[in-house]
């Protein structure tokens, strides 16, 4: 008997058996690709969206391998922390479409900070799933703007020395509709997260606290056990209080009704269209 | 194990499984354990004596990262 989704997965191609996964034993991309397909699962049974609506978009780095390679919906692998220009451009092109964007702590917050800045700003109808390591893992583990100040890793075996970006406080500043963190040790809070995500009109962003054995050097099993010791329920009313070392907040961190860019812009294409139709010069 | 909804079975993909231990960490009635028979790519794939004791919850082929594990009642 085979897992129930892999129905939504490449099992062959053209250079042979895609699976097993290219990922290291233990890594969490397959965990967050895994709770990416339930809540599209549930997507398609629950909310009547065609399979063929979903676009998956990428980046580059661990976790943009997971599109095209596996996935047998419309993926595109595009440019080094442009995943969401890209989408941006899938979206304006053909707004019925529902694009997620897979992406990395470094591919957005890194090479990538600029355009999910504006993706935020410009707060259009796209889902982004950013799986945070805490490293640059494909090139070998080097620290990331999201490695934690002290934390040694290759380029800093002393320490890091920087001090670390929070991305999802960065997305509620620069407009976001939907904010949420969660870890990979949270499956269902995750698939709930980001089926949210993508019924909400205005820009989701999902990040996921995602394992990295190979350089963090820990067990698979105990980093996740570690994940949900560390992650704290966040409220409204605790918001202000000051976190442990390594401590961060998991939950809902914003949820909230703004203008969306596409809905917006359709609104001035009405008027004119009305205008037009009555023979009137606007 | 017989049940209402009938007997309880455990599928695991052995070529798909690298061995990373985290159903068996976190499967809640901790029936599971890796076996002593390893894979052809020499990973220990996980194996279940005491099906019985299994809830059906999915939490292992939810928390797999290599999608080779599954519960059914058939």
């Amino acid at each position: 008997m085979k897992h129930p989704m892999m129905k939504y997965l490449k099992e062959t191609g053209p250079c042979g058996d895609r699976f097993p996964t290219i990922f290291c034993p233990g890594c969490g991309i397959g965990q967050v690709l895994n709770y990416t397909l339930n809540a599209v699962d549930h997507l398609i049974a629950e909310d009547g969206i065609a399979p063929e609506r979903f676009v998956f978009v990428s980046g580059i780095g661990c976790s943009a391998r997971v599109t095209s390679q596996y996935l047998r919906f419309d993926a595109t692998w595009s440019l080094h922390g442009r995943a969401p220009a890209v989408a941006t451009g899938v979206l304006l092109g053909r707004p019925e479409l529902k694009p997620i964007i897979f992406t990395g702590d470094g591919d957005a917050g890194a090479i990538g900070g600029n355009h999910f800045i504006h993706a935020c700003r410009r707060n259009l109808d796209l889902t982004m799933i950013c799986m945070n390591n805490g490293l640059y893992g494909m090139t070998g583990g080097q620290s990331a703007p999201t490695t934690e100040r002290g934390t040694p890793s290759t380029t800093s075996p002393y320490g890091n020395v920087e001090n670390a970006f929070d991305l999802c406080r960065m997305a509620i500043t620069s407009g976001a509709s939907y904010v949420a963190r969660w870890t990979t040790a949270h499956p269902q809070q995750c698939i709930q997260a980001i089926e949210s995500g993508v019924r909400k009109k205005g820009l989701a962003f999902i990040e996921i606290m995602t394992q990295c054995p190979t350089h963090w050097k820990e067990e698979p099993a105990k980093m996740v056990r570690n994940y949900r010791a560390k992650g704290v329920r966040f409220s409204k009313e605790k918001e202000n209080e000051p976190l442990k070392k390594g401590q961060f907040w998991i939950g809902e961190l914003m949820d909230r009704d703004q203008p969306e860019w596409v809905a917006t812009y359709q609104k001035i294409i009405d008027r004119f269209k009305k205008a037009e139709s009555k023979g009137q010069r606007t | 194990m017989k049940t209402e909804k009938g007997v309880k079975k455990l599928h695991v993909e052995d070529k798909y499984c690298k061995g990373c231990g985290i159903c068996v960490e976190f499967c809640p009635p901790k029936i599971l354990k890796k076996s002593k028979k390893m894979n052809s790519r020499g990973y220990f794939p996980p194996e279940s004596a005491e099906m019985e004791k299994c809830k059906m919850c999915g939490m292992c082929s939810l928390l797999c990262p290599d999608f080779a594990i599954v519960v059914s009642a058939e």
